[in-house]
């Protein structure tokens, strides 16, 4: 069987955002992991309890370990590089939080008058939730 | 045995709403629900109406609601349901025009809009258009399709948003997008990847359990999903 092949659609809004979808969920998982790896590298298994690893795993913040044993945080735990890890985390989940939103509200309210209006307000959520997100990382 | 059947009812001259209306039939574990509702149309009332054609899970006019799942009343019996107590409903999504008979005119727009017929502009050949037994096989699954619309009718996100094209024209849009022989790929995927396409299946699987000809629905859709990403139809 010979293989065939077609030229792609030009990419719809629609079809950006579900690969989006797959691909911010997927690092997401994978920046999980790579914070909960590290932790476990900076001796976490002695020093964090699990609901704090946890914490820590999803949203690498030094406010989340400071009430822990970990005598210094700035040693290891509060760092830039885990301020660039938290926003991309903040990035891609909150963009992978309301673009879900969006979809679960288009799949009701579809193609209508109100869609635009429906796209402004999620889209000033989302830009309110970035700028609220990246001021907590870089303040703390 | 003796059957309870509880039928969901609309009369558009009369009712302002549906209301549910019981029978009480005597029927064996065998009989089929169609023979359930011949029962009680040609014996009881004579103003039931449904849909029914070929009685032999081929043509598709006889799919309803069955105990809250999409099925043909022609190809589901008693014994099957596993009660003495049957609730049979319309289909969910399509406007309903009396009883267990809905307004297919929505359903079959969204088919066609998805061109389901053979595209070639190439000069046909002298004798015909060959293909493997392979490349058959590639979309031997969505060739058979009955049109009942119980997939179409079973899917939530058709039930919140009718502009939504749903499985059953997905289905067939899959069975020519996969066919070696047609040249029509490229249209049928830019329809697709449009708003109220592929994406607006969130693979909830409802169609796929519904479909009474067991096609694997959620897989195709996901297939054309995987083209309009790659471009690839193997």
């Amino acid at each position: 069987m010979r293989s065939r092949t077609v030229s792609q659609p030009a990419m719809s809004f629609e079809y950006i955002m579900w690969m989006f979808t797959r691909i911010s969920g997927l690092a997401l998982l994978f920046l999980g992991f790579i914070g909960l790896v590290m932790a476990l590298i900076m001796n976490a298994r002695n020093l964090l309890d699990m609901p704090t690893l946890t914490r820590w795993t999803f949203f690498p913040n030094p406010n989340h370990v400071v009430n822990s044993n970990i005598p210094d945080v700035s040693q290891g735990w509060a760092n830039a590089y885990w301020q660039i890890m938290e926003m991309v985390i903040a990035l891609f989940g909150i963009s992978h939080g309301f673009n879900g939103l969006r979809v679960v509200i288009e799949d009701f309210i579809g193609n209508t008058f109100w869609q635009p209006m429906i796209r402004g307000v999620i889209f000033l959520m989302w830009l309110f939730f970035i700028i609220i997100a990246f001021y907590v990382i870089l303040a703390s | 045995m003796k059957v309870t059947v509880k039928i969901l009812r609309y009369n558009p001259e009369k009712d302002k709403r549906p209301r549910y209306r019981t029978y009480h039939v005597e029927a064996e574990p065998t009989d089929r629900v169609l023979d359930v509702l011949e029962k009680i149309k040609g014996y009881q009332d004579g103003s039931l109406s449904f849909r029914r054609s070929c009685a032999h899970g081929i043509c598709g006019s006889c799919a309803m609601r069955i105990n809250g799942m999409n099925r043909l009343a022609c190809k589901t019996l008693i014994k099957d349901l596993h009660s003495d107590k049957i609730v049979i409903e319309p289909l969910l999504g399509l406007p309903l025009m009396k009883d267990l008979i809905v307004d297919m005119k929505p359903f079959f727009e969204h088919y066609q809009s998805v061109k389901p017929y053979l595209i070639n502009d190439e000069p046909p050949p002298l004798t015909e258009r060959l293909q493997s037994p392979e490349e058959r096989e590639r979309f031997d699954d969505t060739t058979k399709c009955i049109l009942c619309a119980a997939c179409t009718t079973s899917c939530p996100s058709f039930w919140s948003n009718g502009q939504y094209v749903g499985p059953a024209a997905i289905v067939n849009a899959h069975r020519f997008i996969f066919d070696s022989r047609d040249r029509g790929a490229a249209e049928r995927l830019r329809i697709l990847s449009d708003q109220f396409g592929v994406y607006r299946c969130h693979t909830i699987f409802n169609c796929t359990l519904a479909c009474p000809r067991d096609i694997q629905i959620t897989k195709a859709i996901g297939e054309v999903k995987r083209a309009i990403a790659t471009g690839s139809l193997d």
